[in-house]
């Protein structure tokens, strides 16, 4: 296996994009696969990995989980992810817990965007940290859902996958229609993907159940000659009223993700050793349950990690602690890492690429902490 | 030469063969917002009331006699549930909405006021949650924001956000007071007690004032004081699906001050305080700016300036948000700008201009959505929500309280564009006799003399409309 550190490719910038001998750095290059799964709405890391804490029991009294399993002496794991679980004691999985994007605002939207964007003001940036750090690594991505994630977009076209039963026209066809669209527009880029994909992309399909999603995409991810990076999205975590505890709306919602969780490591077989699966969301939710059995928007989470690339076994945080002087606003379980650093280290380590390099290429310079030897391989 | 054909498509769903072409266009768009046109459906449409009866049938049964009944026997259950499935119209009501929103789209007369119905239903969107999309969001865009359309905004505002369908798509029933009396009963009982943040903080960010108005997390706290106590009551034969109603005993009482100003308990009732900060966020600036932006956003342009907003600003300051007067000032601004500016359609607009370009035979009208609710509905009968599902637009699931997206970015990928591609042919199949392309382009493209030249070389009608549907000068108007 190459060593990533001795494989830090300081010339591996901007500059060489688009040079014929840089279009061949994919070839050149182990395999590794980084998957991103979007979880919308706001998950709670409290519910997910709650902390042994008594506090949490007296604020959450009807929502809190029950029968978890334990992660160390510290927190628990939510039973219904299972599939982490395994991973975990298989020593691929880890937490990173009490880290969020630096946005403490509690709006979904603006929310969102930011997780995906990796900026700090809403809506500023038409461009997603991944599509930005595929970009830079001169690699290629694909998208499980009908519509383009702001994640994944960049100046350079990306791809997804999502079964339908119609049929495409003629390839005569549709560079006809291309021809329509301005060169280098959107349309023409994306029309491009369409043109050039294989046959067995065009045809048709029957599901479009997140499972079913997850072992297609689990076979093209396992390719050699497939896509490195895969996303998906899961919505529903913005659990107001009947969130639950260990049964409930946001365990339901925990499970979606444990089943893709399953269905990847069970379809990618040996290719699930170099692979980091990372979530994301865009915020936690307060610490006190409200009266409808739920929660209100928060600001710190946690992190699932899971993957053979992953440091397994390990809950990493500098917890903040839940004694109300030590809550954000005196109302949530604050966030002490900033989460992009995980996503760049995340990148750096299944993009073979330099911390340093996609800090400033992809994260505008900002100060963010290389967790790249602590949380991977 | 750019005659200013797209206007029909930028604005409305184009022109088809058989309608004359307007001596005035903006004449002609601005006649269409006066007043509500009764919706066009040949068989009596389901009102909002027997909508919520069905609900509430679905939903109690299921909780309270099937579950119970067939508890243990897991086979038993389901198929008394696909039994109450169809008696209560459950896969049936959804594609029905559909038939009905879009035969009204293509044959109301007033195919702008359509299209400014469809962005009022997604600017106070409801999203896909529980069985919103099956029994209610349909009733809610036909009932609640149609008839407000010709009104001023604030009635809008107040009737969206009262209304069965957004007050238990935004959880404001779960809200209660914690000094209210409900609240301090439940208190005393161990139980935590709060408000729910969720509807107050929407109604600010995207129904009124948008974050632009820079309020604080303290004015939602705020606002939630004053909306709870708004709720559908619960109860043990309809469950939620009981009318909305204030009340006062979940309300939490005093004094709240929202963006500076402070609401004070009057009189009896605490129920007007919601009705005044309506008011208030109605006028304040910020909402009118928001709305102009958007509806520029909407019809002409991903990136609005000043310039397109300003008129569309001053017909609201001068009427204080009368509707029609902000939509009339809305399609002078799209006209002015018609042929500079362009503005990639959405899949639902455009799949309807494809219908009225081509006069398909669609969707389903009410002979074929006849349903005798003992069986699955039939495959045309269930064939609106997935051509819908298909090309990634169902209008009654959008997924977040934002609504659907205005941004041409957003309705690009790579598979989004394969449906564009593939939806001609699958139209082509309700498409009785010829379709005149070449009068389609003529009346519908500001620049028809390419299209006009590579359609006339192509020998079949399917590869002309495989052609022109996707086509930029299709996509975009």
């Amino acid at each position: 296996m190459i060593n990533r550190r001795d494989f830090i490719l300081g010339s591996v910038t901007l500059t060489m994009l688009g040079s014929p001998l840089f279009s061949a750095r994919a070839e050149q290059l182990e395999k590794r696969n980084l998957v991103v799964i979007l979880l919308r709405g706001g998950m709670d890391g409290l519910t997910a990995v709650p902390p042994k804490d008594p506090i949490l029991a007296s604020r959450r009294p009807d929502i809190l989980v029950q029968n978890t399993l334990s992660l160390n002496s510290d927190f628990d794991l939510n039973p219904k992810l299972k599939e982490f679980y395994k991973c975990w004691q298989d020593g691929k999985a880890s937490v990173v817990h009490a880290t969020n994007i630096p946005y403490t605002m509690r709006s979904h939207f603006e929310g969102q965007d930011l997780m995906e964007s990796g900026g700090r003001t809403p809506f500023a940036e038409s461009t997603g940290w991944l599509g930005r750090g595929i970009q830079a690594a001169n690699l290629d991505g694909l998208a499980i859902s009908l519509p383009m994630p702001l994640l994944l977009r960049s100046q350079m076209s990306v791809d997804n996958y999502y079964p339908t039963h119609l049929d495409a026209p003629s390839l005569t066809m549709m560079e006809k229609v291309k021809a329509t669209y301005p060169p280098d527009s959107l349309l023409a880029k994306t029309m491009e993907k369409v043109i050039s994909r294989p046959v067995s992309m065009l045809q048709s399909s029957s599901s479009r159940e997140a499972h079913s999603l997850a072992r297609t995409a689990s076979r093209m991810l396992a390719k050699a000659d497939g896509p490195r990076v895969a996303v998906f999205d899961i919505e529903g975590f913005d659990t107001h009223t009947s969130q639950g505890g260990g049964e409930g709306e946001h365990a339901d919602k925990l499970a979606d993700y444990d089943l893709i969780l399953s269905r990847l490591r069970q379809g990618m077989g040996e290719a699930f050793n170099n692979t980091v699966i990372v979530t994301l969301t865009e915020f936690g939710r307060k610490l006190h349950q409200n009266g409808g059995n739920g929660t209100e928007h928060g600001y710190g989470t946690a992190v699932l990690l899971a993957g053979g690339l992953v440091k397994g076994g390990v809950v990493h945080a500098d917890w903040p602690g839940l004694q109300k002087k030590n809550l954000f606003e005196g109302q949530d379980l604050n966030a002490t890492t900033d989460a992009r650093s995980i996503y760049c280290s995340a990148m750096a380590t299944c993009f073979q690429v330099d911390f340093e390099h996609l800090r400033r290429d992809v994260f505008w310079n900002e100060s963010l902490t290389d967790l790249t030897s602590q949380l991977f391989i | 030469m750019a005659t200013k054909a797209n206007f029909f498509r930028k604005i409305a769903f184009g022109l088809n063969t058989n309608d004359d072409k307007p001596t005035s266009p903006i004449e002609w768009a601005k006649s269409q917002v006066d007043n509500v046109p009764d919706m066009v459906w040949d068989a009596p449409i389901p009102t909002g009331k027997d909508m919520l009866d069905n609900y509430a049938k679905w939903v109690s049964t299921d909780r309270r006699v099937l579950r119970k009944k067939y508890k243990g026997d897991r086979a038993g259950y389901e198929a008394a549930k696909e039994k109450l499935r169809s008696e209560t119209g459950e896969r049936y009501y959804e594609n029905l909405e559909l038939c009905i929103r879009h035969n009204t789209a293509l044959k109301s007369g007033a195919p702008v006021f359509e299209r400014l119905w469809m962005f009022w239903c997604n600017h106070f969107a409801i999203i896909e949650k529980d069985f919103l999309a099956e029994f209610s969001t349909g009733p809610y865009h036909r009932e609640i924001i149609r008839q407000k359309m010709t009104g001023q905004f604030v009635d809008l505002a107040k009737a969206a956000t009262t209304s069965w369908a957004m007050i238990h798509n935004l959880d404001n029933s779960e809200s209660v007071g914690p000094n209210s009396t409900e609240g301090r009963n439940q208190k005393k009982n161990g139980q935590v007690v709060s408000v729910n943040e969720n509807h107050a903080r929407e109604l600010l960010e995207l129904h009124t004032v948008s974050p632009a108005a820079k309020y604080t997390q303290d004015d939602v706290v705020a606002l939630s004081y004053i909306m709870a106590g708004w709720e559908h009551p619960w109860s043990k034969k309809r469950e939620e699906c009981n009318p909305v109603k204030f009340n006062q005993k979940k309300h939490q009482p005093g004094k709240h001050t929202v963006l500076g100003k402070t609401y004070k308990q009057k009189g009896f009732t605490s129920k007007n305080k919601l009705l005044e900060v309506l008011e208030d966020l109605s006028e304040n600036p910020n909402t009118r700016r928001f709305i102009a932006f958007k509806l520029c956003r909407h019809f002409i342009t991903d990136q609005p300036t000043e310039a397109m907003m300003d008129p569309i600003l001053k017909a609201w300051e001068e009427t204080g948000g009368h509707l029609p007067s902000v939509h009339k000032a809305l399609i002078d601004v799209t006209y002015e700008y018609t042929d500079s500016e362009l503005k990639f359609q959405n899949p639902e607009v455009w799949m309807l201009q494809m219908v009225n370009l081509t006069n398909a035979n669609w969707p389903p009208q009410a002979d074929d959505m006849k349903y005798n609710f003992l069986t699955k509905p039939s495959f045309l009968k269930r064939r609106p929500e997935n051509i819908m599902r298909e090309i990634g637009h169902l209008p009654y699931r959008p997924i977040q309280p934002n609504g659907f997206s205005d941004m041409e970015q957003d309705w690009i990928s790579p598979e989004l564009l394969i449906r564009r591609l593939a939806m001609p042919q699958e139209l082509s199949m309700y498409i009785r006799g010829q379709v005149n392309m070449e009068n389609i382009i003529e009346k519908n493209c500001s620049y028809p003399d390419e299209p006009l030249k590579i359609v006339s070389k192509m020998n079949t009608q399917l590869q002309r409309m495989q052609y022109f549907f996707p086509s930029y000068w299709m996509l975009k108007a």
